[in-house]
């Protein structure tokens, strides 16, 4: 582990005025410290964002939506009564995600920047695509949890269980940097590596989530998510799937499908959404979806069988969402 | 007194061996107790007498272990599967500020380790194999030391991959070639048998490499004085460290004391001294400082050893509704280890097949080597067969339990032809049935509680040592308030053995077991043996007892005196000499002995001679499949066990439950993954190596025949550390071939494994 520096700034202004080129701003840290430890980031300061007030809890204001601070523990989500009513989905997918002892430290903008969880990335002694290798070592080597759809030059999957359930729910983030400040959709922050950009987010560099917002008409849909892990519990899903639409007199409308751990990036074919437009999600038209989703999987020699299961979970999310 | 010692042949089974050595013993030993006897300790309930020190954190762990002026060790560790170390420069290290010393194959003095004359091999023999070892006074220090080490490798072809060693095109890394035979065993006729067959089953098996990861890692803290090396480790054997330390480095006995207070789980794989042993040792010797020298968890599970993965091939013959013929042949992945455990271990003895023919090979490779694992072999053995007999039973249509107690529960040992003390094998099944609800199976399995899952149930016998042997010996001694001393050559590696020994004692004695304070896990003590092979209890138990019975009359000789009453008439009983019409504290009489006192002493005498001691089981599952999603879900697990006179039930049931949720591990989650390309283990982490969280943990119903075995020895109980982690695997894949019809014939049982085995059947039918 490299020696670094350490500040806890009292206002936002004053964490990005500290953010540059060496320092990496740290809140829960249940990503962080491991990418110390393992000598995967040697920051020279860390900047603690938890000292910053108005980033933590979550709001509803009527007709405006939600929006939830950056800084807001999971654990405040996932438990949340009032959340479950009114977005289950949100709760639902942080249920299964990592361990309450983790759910409690991580926070929302540290869970959708975390990095990702390949075996060979995460190995130090390794000199993978990602970290500025030559290749990517899951091609030909062992590749049972990596992607199996939407990979160029790097085999790892997006980890996060809330990434896929927010995206579903047409998410938006506000960023903040000392040049200014930027919205986007979540959907964008998720980058594929490939050539040049050997990173998972388009974060810029001094650049902070500040806030997730999920718009009033999300909130008219009904969601579900479901994961696939190894064991029981705390485990990065094998395959996650959320599902949510607008279902009126059993005919569904505003189809969301997002796939978690099969893609470099939270899995997404709006095509395949459109063609669910107008159907009452009946197994075929749910199978349907999903060969439209997985149209260009090319698995390796040990995930073939992430096809089947994702194919068979994207068809009960979808089916639950009308039974 | 002297005239009381006498030497006696023993014969003693260690994981599935027997050995034939001498016992020391004295006087005369005590018949067990009969069946039925009510008694104030022995089969009672008690919570761990230890219980609030280690959940309150003041138990003194070998990892909590820390001395004034002590500095810390750090292992350099090979980074390339096979390779030679042409020369190493340690100047830089030696640079740096707080390193104090840099040892490796170069400068480091000889050191006997398994068969080796040094800790640092000359041609590394796989990724994490120790290199060099340095000491500085932080951690930092020591780990900035070890990047500062400049190795020069020549980089050697390697192999990790079972089946690729096998493989003739594989380097070869023993002049003989990878495969070697280890053992085989031959009766009947295996030819005439499959000629005559109705049915016959052929099929392949395979067991994935599981990794120890007891809580606490390895590790040792040594302290060498100018007179003394005193060795804190966590281990399962004091006296097998001292002995491995003086072999290594050549001191007397009476220059080594190992000490192991409280340990966080062996499994077998701390077996001994281990190379961080004697690197804390040699380093201490070198510094004069005490040296910390404990695993990171990425070390452990490339360096503390494993259950290798096995690939098994199984052929049986059917006839008459029994099973007629068995060949078992078994090819370990055994790494660098000299040994290998014996798959084909429970098919030799756990049923009385009239033909056999087994074969065991260890296959040496470029990965982490084997040590023992909680019933090495038998648990991957038990798997293999205990699911081919499933096939044959489907095969022959006949139920699988109704098959398996033609040929279980038998009088004598089949391998051997001794008999055996005890064998209740079949009141294991009767109970078992009765509470998994057996007469529920269909064949094909059930409707399951959601539309895509299918429910099944599954069965799976066990067969084990567990009788131990001398040599064990104990001492009692009273304090001047009336309280005991009992000092044992034990340890107690997280099984209860401290409160149990004090259950022992307390109950022969007649005081109460909050009296009884237990000294053990230090090489200052009598001698006592490993902690393993399910043996700690038959072994020191009834050493104990014997130390009891010989305190007591000690005791109560003395107090004939003070009470000026014959010995004859007193007895103890409840915390009192109890006489005629009167009953006097023990207090009372230790007050007016004052520091006088009486030691008693007491030996481990022989087993019977001509008679097979064994302990027995089985484990029945009920789980439930989703087909669409391969997801299993273990619904109940019932374990019942015949291991003689239970002395606990409540440390008993915990053996139970620990064994059973590693076996589930083993069977559904665990399993070590290796680049083979770059010889690596890409899970020596607890993230993506899958040990069994507390939502994984199913019903688990814990039934013991719970008789005395009276032959066994003077307490009638046998071992129980190993018996639960070995049929629960094969009882799980049982029930899940019955829930799906989908036979998953690799463990563990992954979604893919799950799915492929169904996609499969389903193609086929």
């Amino acid at each position: 582990m490299s020696l670094f520096s350490y500040t806890k700034p009292r206002a936002l202004g004053d964490a990005l005025k500290l953010l540059r080129n060496g320092t990496q701003a740290i809140a829960g840290g249940t990503d962080l410290v491991t990418l110390v430890r393992h000598g995967l980031a040697r920051p020279e300061r860390l900047v603690d964002l938890t000292g910053i007030d108005g980033l933590r809890g979550w709001t509803r204001e009527k007709g405006q939506g939600i929006r939830i601070g950056a800084l807001t523990p999971l654990a405040e989500l996932e438990m949340s009564n009032e959340l479950a009513k009114i977005l289950p989905i949100v709760p639902q997918s942080l249920r299964d995600a990592a361990t309450p002892q983790l759910r409690n430290m991580g926070t929302v903008g540290g869970n959708l920047l975390q990095r990702n969880r390949c075996w060979y990335f995460r190995d130090e002694g390794v000199p993978c695509w990602l970290k500025g290798g030559e290749r990517c070592f899951a091609i030909d080597g062992e590749n049972r949890y990596h992607a199996i759809v939407g990979t160029h030059d790097c085999w790892m999957v997006s980890p996060s269980d809330l990434a896929p359930a927010l995206i579903a729910c047409d998410a938006e983030i506000d960023l903040r940097s000392s040049a200014g400040s930027r919205k986007m959709k979540l959907v964008d922050l998720f980058v594929a590596p490939r050539g040049r950009e050997r990173r998972e987010h388009a974060l810029r560099s001094g650049e902070l989530i500040t806030q997730v917002r999920i718009p009033e008409k999300a909130l008219e849909r009904r969601g579900t998510y479901l994961k696939a892990m190894e064991r029981k519990a705390w485990s990065f899903a094998i395959v996650s799937v959320a599902a949510s639409a607008k279902v009126r007199d059993g005919k569904a409308s505003d189809v969301r499908v997002v796939l978690g751990g099969v893609a470099p990036v939270p899995w997404r074919v709006v095509a395949a959404e459109k063609q669910l437009d107008g159907t009452s999600l009946d197994d075929n038209a749910c199978l349907g979806a999903a060969d439209a989703l997985l149209a260009d999987a090319t698995p390796l020699r040990d995930n073939g069988y992430k096809v089947t299961l994702a194919r068979e979970m994207i068809r009960r999310a979808l089916r639950s969402l009308v039974t | 007194m002297a005239e009381r010692i006498r030497v006696v042949k023993s014969r003693d089974e260690f994981e599935g061996e027997i050995y034939e050595s001498l016992a020391v013993v004295e006087g005369t030993d005590l018949p067990p107790r009969p069946a039925g006897e009510e008694r104030p300790e022995i089969g009672k309930p008690r919570a761990r007498i230890d219980g609030v020190q280690r959940v309150t954190g003041r138990a003194t762990y070998t990892h909590d272990v820390v001395l004034p002026g002590m500095i810390h060790a750090a292992v350099l560790r090979s980074p390339y599967a096979r390779a030679r170390v042409r020369a190493i420069d340690a100047s830089k290290a030696l640079a740096i500020p707080g390193v104090r010393d840099v040892i490796h194959r170069f400068n480091a003095p000889k050191a006997a380790f398994r068969g080796e004359d040094t800790i640092f091999r000359d041609e590394v023999r796989f990724i994490g194999d120790e290199v060099a070892a340095v000491a500085a006074d932080t951690v930092g220090a020591a780990h900035a030391a070890l990047a500062a080490i400049s190795v020069d490798y020549e980089i050697l072809p390697h192999v990790v991959d079972l089946e690729e060693a096998m493989s003739e095109k594989a380097p070869k890394l023993e002049e003989d070639g990878n495969v070697i035979e280890s053992g085989a065993l031959k009766r009947g006729d295996m030819r005439r048998a499959f000629k005559e067959a109705e049915a016959t089953v052929e099929a392949t098996y395979r067991t994935s490499t599981q990794l120890h990861n007891s809580l606490e890692t390895h590790g040792a803290v040594a302290s060498w004085d100018g007179e003394v090396l005193t060795v804190w480790e966590s281990t399962q054997h004091v006296f097998g460290v001292r002995e491995g330390l003086r072999n290594a480095l050549n001191l007397p006995l009476t220059k080594i004391r190992v000490i192991c207070d409280y340990m966080g789980g062996g499994f077998g794989s701390k077996g001994g001294v281990g190379k961080y042993t004697i690197i804390a040792a040699i380093l201490s010797m070198r510094t004069n400082a005490p040296v910390r020298c404990i695993l990171t968890r990425r070390e452990e599970n490339l360096a503390a050893g494993n259950r290798s993965a096995t690939l098994q091939t199984l052929k049986l013959a059917g006839k008459d509704g029994r099973v007629t013929a068995v060949e078992h042949t078994s090819w370990s992945n055994s790494g660098q280890a000299k040994w290998v455990a014996n798959p084909t271990g429970p098919t030799n003895t756990l049923y009385d097949f009239p033909n056999l023919q087994t074969k065991s090979y260890r296959v040496v490779t470029n990965a982490g080597s084997l040590s023992a694992f909680r019933a090495p072999g038998y648990v991957e053995g038990t798997f293999a067969l205990e699911s081919a007999i499933d096939e044959l039973a489907d095969a022959m249509g006949v139920d699988p339990l109704a098959l398996r107690r033609k040929h279980a529960g038998k009088e004598s040992d089949p391998r051997t032809g001794k008999r055996y003390t005890l064998n209740r094998t079949l009141d294991c099944y009767t109970i078992g049935a009765r509470e998994i609800g057996w007469s529920r199976r269909k064949i094909g399995g059930m409707r399951g509680s959601t539309p895509h899952r299918r429910r099944g149930l599954g069965m799976a016998s066990q067969i084990w040592g567990g009788g131990g042997g001398p040599p064990a010996y104990a001492t009692v001694h009273f304090n001047a308030d009336g309280t005991v001393v009992l000092r044992a050559g034990t340890q107690d590696i997280g099984t209860g053995t401290r409160t149990v020994l004090a259950q022992i004692c307390a109950d022969e004695l007649g005081i109460e077991l909050r009296n009884v304070s237990v000294r053990i896990g230090d090489t200052e003590g009598p001698y006592g043996p490993i902690s393993a092979g399910s043996l700690t209890l038959a072994s020191v138990g009834p050493a104990v007892r014997l130390a009891a019975k010989d305190a007591r009359d000690q005791f109560l000789a003395a107090a004939a005196g003070v009470l000026e009453v014959r010995k004859t008439e007193l007895r103890l009983e409840r915390g009192h000499v109890v006489s005629k019409g009167a009953r006097t504290p023990i207090s009372e009489i230790t007050k007016k002995l004052e520091n006088n006192t009486v030691i008693g002493k007491g030996s481990r005498w022989p087993n019977p001679d001509q008679l097979s001691i064994k302990t027995f089981g089985a484990h029945f599952a009920q789980v439930e499949v989703d087909v669409r999603t391969g997801e299993i879900f273990v619904e109940k697990i019932v374990a019942v066990h015949d291991i003689g006179r239970i002395v606990n039930p409540m440390t008993a049931a915990s053996q139970v439950q620990g064994g059973v949720i590693q076996a589930l591990g083993f069977a559904l989650s665990e399993e070590r993954i290796v680049d083979r390309g770059l010889g690596r283990v890409m899970n020596a982490n607890l993230e993506w190596y899958k040990i069994p969280t507390v939502r994984d943990v199913p019903e688990i119903v814990v039934r013991f025949t719970d008789r005395p075995d009276r032959k066994a020895n003077n307490l009638g109980s046998k071992g129980l550390g190993e018996p639960p982690i070995i049929p629960a695997a094969a009882a799980v894949a049982n029930a899940v071939a019955n829930a799906t019809g989908a036979r998953v014939r690799h463990l563990p049982m992954t979604r893919a494994r799950v799915l492929e085995a169904i996609a499969n059947m389903e193609a086929s039918s």
